[in-house]
């Protein structure tokens, strides 16, 4: 049985009807269409599917859309402002923090949140922070490097 | 000059944006009005003989619009090396992830569902899981009728040895018997896996008698051709479309479902798409790292001379040929390594078994191979009372050396690697006694082949890439606007690429072998040529100048010396067509004398080889027998380095995958062959926390049959000598031998307590 519920993604309110077993990650996909976090395990190990709720990232493949009722969701498609691409996202591609993209969006919603948090964060912060995201191409040295670099442009 | 360090324009690649605002489409993301869902019935044993399939109950369930088993398609074997299977399995099951069926269903729970309700009948089959008791007389044959297969000569088929190949140079027993010190090792790695972060995703629609099949492959051309070999239609008649990929490592090589998918769609009139999950990606996929037994022998002088080198490889194939059927000869290179060997003989096996098959994943065969020579190098080294690193300055391979099948070999830069290494990790330093540092060499070929490109000029003076080149992630596709923009004097800007789609460009390896800046490169640097060709004839008439006077600058023709005379590149393309087209000249592979060898597939000599050396400092926790690597350190001769940033992502990607590798990477199967670790909980990928510091190098030098603009291939080599260095420091803190890939805890503890190893 479908319960009917608000999903708020990106600042936009979606009216849905909801499977209750459905996972956030496939309504906001499925759903709502937007297609830019990733599924990369169900399983919560990978990062891929990473959202803010609330402005706290979680693993959307792991989390019940119906939980997101009347909440605050972030995507990767939400982080940027217009064309105007974030601190963050512009020194990932500056620093070679991408390769094959598909953990860029868990990356930039995990980074995002670690620097709302810690505006300033030193490697090691920047390190334990991410390592809910796994990336197979970079080595992760892009990634940091460009977190770090962000870090210090908004400062 | 490479990208990345231009101008001082910092390089963003192309499909960066898309990347990073999520606006991006991969396979998965794709659907198409009116989309049913595939969902594949595996077997149900790892070895059996099907005596049933009723599809009845899953014809009957609403919403399922299709059903397909290898009795509805044409009765077509397909493989490389050896034909030895069907789409869906006919007659005999060989491993746990064998199609039995595939079903289309309007939802993903239907075809799930449906896929259940398939019933089969089963007389269950003795199960082979020990690749190499696989070679015992009474063994149980996977493939018991395959001498009636298609199959390559040099494919030496024997019971269940697919392929058995030799390098022999000398009379290595000779040799032997007057060396100063034998040294024997026994080494053996585990299964492992390529595991991209995208699932394998693939979505058919047909049109008439034609089908375009988006895949997240890294080898469309190579998907189309099975697809038409397998359906018995022409490949005129299949379109591959490959989307944004996610990643690949190898694992996403070769035939994969593209056309069980087309199948489906057939049959259900309708566009079809399949999304795996990930224990679909660890278990079905025919494309894992193979589990390797090798027995290294080598005999030495006193001065560290190696004048003998005996060795026995036994790789694990698992059920079916695939692309990998050269994998044992490959092995057999590595067994050699870069070294000055003055006799050689190498046996090396490649036997089925009904555990998933393995193929191409990054450097195939070699960090595993590498990471067991590299210590019996120091093995020997230890035996001979030579440091490590003096023992490699004296036997490596330079200018005018002789490999292991006689090939001589011109400028190269393993010396320079070496020194280069050690000096970035600073080898001499004094080290608590739970630190040390390990140093191993690699070798890998860069692989000639074919490729074409085509760049049309449009009416405004923009560019368009056609190329067959195939984007992983690594960027090098997405460095080429910028080599064709140096070459036309315009704007990387200028220019966009029309790429991984199969109707509009010709053929290309595709993204594998390292080969996409050395061939794929080469053809659309030809293409440039021919473009300015054009524009150069074309501003000499408008100019009235020999050619030879003109240059192309600022998005001009121009005179040399008179700027002020020019004619606009744009203008040249409105006033006409101008489009090129080119391949280039497919490097020759190096001569060798192979006469004494048997199974020759291929890899018997290294065209333009790629040289590492890798430096690892770690430290070892006797007590839990936890390896942390702190740093390491890379040198690389990659030839010329084009693209500075994109080829310092595939030695931090490849030196962190070759971690994993090293210290927590294994597949484990069951007595069944059934995977007991098919997911990312047990399945331990190296996480940003675990990731080592990374300093690299390259040693830059002209070199013999290169790629364009001197390049070697960059892709593959970073991850051949991680493992095995980190293993050399591992044994120096231990002052004991890790004998088995990979070095988990458990048995990094059992070999400091000298317990088993």
């Amino acid at each position: 049985m479908k319960t009917a519920a608000t999903l708020t993604v990106n600042g936009a309110a979606y009216p849905v009807e909801l499977d209750p077993h459905l996972s956030l990650l496939d309504a906001v996909r499925d759903l709502i269409g937007l297609t830019g976090s990733k599924e990369g395990c169900d399983d919560s190990e990978c990062g891929a599917c990473m959202m803010l709720l609330d402005g706290k990232p979680v693993n959307s493949c792991s989390y019940l859309a119906l939980q997101a009722d009347g909440r605050d969701v972030t995507t990767v498609e939400g982080l940027a402002e217009g064309d105007e691409l974030t601190p963050l996202q512009r020194a990932l591609l500056e620093h070679g923090g991408v390769q094959c993209g598909f953990c860029t969006p868990g990356m930039l919603i995990s980074a995002t949140a670690l620097l709302r948090e810690h505006p300033d964060p030193s490697e090691e912060d920047v390190r334990i922070a991410l390592s809910g995201n796994l990336c197979r191409c970079t080595g992760y040295d892009g990634i940091v490097r460009a977190v770090r670099s962000a870090a210090r442009s908004s400062a | 000059m490479a990208v990345g360090t231009s101008g001082g324009k910092t390089f963003i690649r192309p499909d960066g944006r898309e990347k990073v605002t999520g606006a991006g489409r991969y396979t998965a993301d794709l659907a198409s009005t009116g989309m049913a869902h595939a969902a594949f019935r595996y077997a149900d044993h790892p070895h059996a003989r099907i005596l049933r399939i009723d599809t009845t109950k899953a014809r009957a369930l609403p919403g399922v619009v299709a059903v397909v088993t290898q009795g509805d398609l044409p009765d077509v074997r397909f493989g490389g090396l050896v034909q030895d299977r069907t789409l869906f399995a006919k007659d005999v099951v060989r491993f746990e992830g064998e199609i039995v069926a595939g079903v289309a269903a309007l939802t993903e729970t239907a075809a799930a569902e449906a896929a259940r309700l398939i019933e089969v009948e089963y007389e269950p089959l003795p199960v082979l899981t020990d690749f190499v008791a696989a070679m015992d007389a009474d063994a149980p044959l996977v493939h018991s009728d395959w001498s009636s297969y298609e199959r390559d000569e040099q494919m030496v088929a024997d019971g269940n040895t697919i392929s058995y190949s030799t390098i022999v140079k000398g009379d290595a027993n000779a040799a032997m018997a007057r060396a100063d010190v034998v040294v024997k090792s026994r080494y053996e790695s585990d299964a492992s896996q390529g595991v991209p972060i995208e699932p394998r995703a693939v979505l058919a629609e047909w049109r008439g008698d034609e089908v375009t099949i988006w895949s997240s492959t890294q080898v469309p051309y190579a998907a189309r051709s099975g697809v038409a070999q397998t359906l018995q239609i022409p490949e005129a008649n299949v379109r591959v479309v490959v989307p944004l990929l996610g990643g690949g490592f190898g694992a996403k090589c070769d035939l994969h479902f593209e056309a069980q998918v087309a199948a489906l769609a057939r049959a259900a009139r309708r566009p079809v798409r399949l999304v795996f999950s990930r224990q679909e990606e660890f278990r079905a996929i025919a494309q894992r790292r193979e589990g390797i037994v090798m027995e290294f022998e080598t005999g030495a002088m006193r001065d560290g001379r190696l004048v003998a080198r005996r060795a026995r490889l036994v790789l694990d194939k698992g059920a079916y040929c695939g692309e990998g059927g050269f994998l044992g000869q490959m092995a057999a290179m590595h067994a050699c390594g870069p070294y000055v060997i003055e006799a050689i003989s190498v046996e090396s096996f490649l036997n089925y078994s009904n555990r998933q098959p393995s193929g191409s994943v990054r450097a195939p065969t070699a960090p595993q191979v590498c990471w067991g020579l590299e210590q019996h190098m120091d093995e020997v080294a230890r035996e001979l009372g030579l440091d490590p690193v003096e023992l490699r300055r004296r036997t490596l391979i330079e200018r005018g050396a002789e490999g292991p099948t006689r090939q001589v070999f011109d400028e190269i830069g393993v010396k320079q690697t070496l020194e280069r290494a050690v000096e970035m990790i600073r080898y001499d330093r004094d080290l608590p006694e739970d630190e040390a540092i390990g140093v191993a060499v690699g070798w890998w070929p860069s692989g000639p082949a074919p490729s074409g490109a085509y760049i049309h000029l449009n009416g405004d003076g923009s560019g368009t890439i056609v190329t067959g080149a195939q984007e992983n992630g690594s960027g090098a596709v997405m460095a080429m606007p910028t080599f064709v923009g140096e070459e036309l004097g315009m704007e990387p800007e200028s220019f966009t690429l029309l790429y991984q789609d199969t109707a509009a460009a010709n053929w290309d390896m595709g993204s594998c072998g390292s080969q996409t800046t050395f061939n794929s490169g080469r053809a659309i640097l030809a293409a440039a040529a021919d473009v300015r060709g054009q524009l150069l004839d074309a501003a000499a008439a408008e100019l009235e100048v020999d050619r030879e006077d003109l240059e192309l600058a600022e998005g001009q023709v121009r005179v040399k010396g008179s700027p002020d005379r020019s004619v606009s590149i744009a203008d040249i393309a409105g006033a006409g067509t101008i489009h090129g087209k080119g391949s280039g000249d497919v490097p020759e592979v190096p001569a060798g004398d192979t006469g004494g060898c048997v199974g020759r597939l291929g890899s018997e000599t290294f065209a333009a080889p790629q040289l590492i050396t890798q430096a690892a400092h770690v430290k070892v926790d006797r007590e839990t027998g936890v390896v942390r690597v702190l740093k390491v350190a890379a040198a690389h001769d990659s030839g010329v380095i084009l693209n500075r940033m994109g080829a310092d992502g595939q030695v931090t990607g490849g030196v962190v995958m070759g971690l994993g590798l090293a210290l927590s990477e294994g597949t484990v199967f069951d007595d069944d062959g059934r995977q007991r670790n098919p997911h990312l909980l047990d399945y331990k990928l190296v996480t940003c926390s675990d990731a080592p510091e990374i300093e690299i190098d390259w040693v830059q030098i002209p070199t013999e049959n290169a790629g364009p603009r001197g390049s070697k291939g960059v892709g593959e080599p970073p991850q051949v000598p991680t493992a095995a260095a980190i293993a050399n420091a591992v044994a120096k803190v231990l002052g004991r031998r890790v004998r088995q890939l990979p070095m988990t805890p458990e048995r990094v503890w059992a070999a400091s307590a000298e317990v088993g190893s």
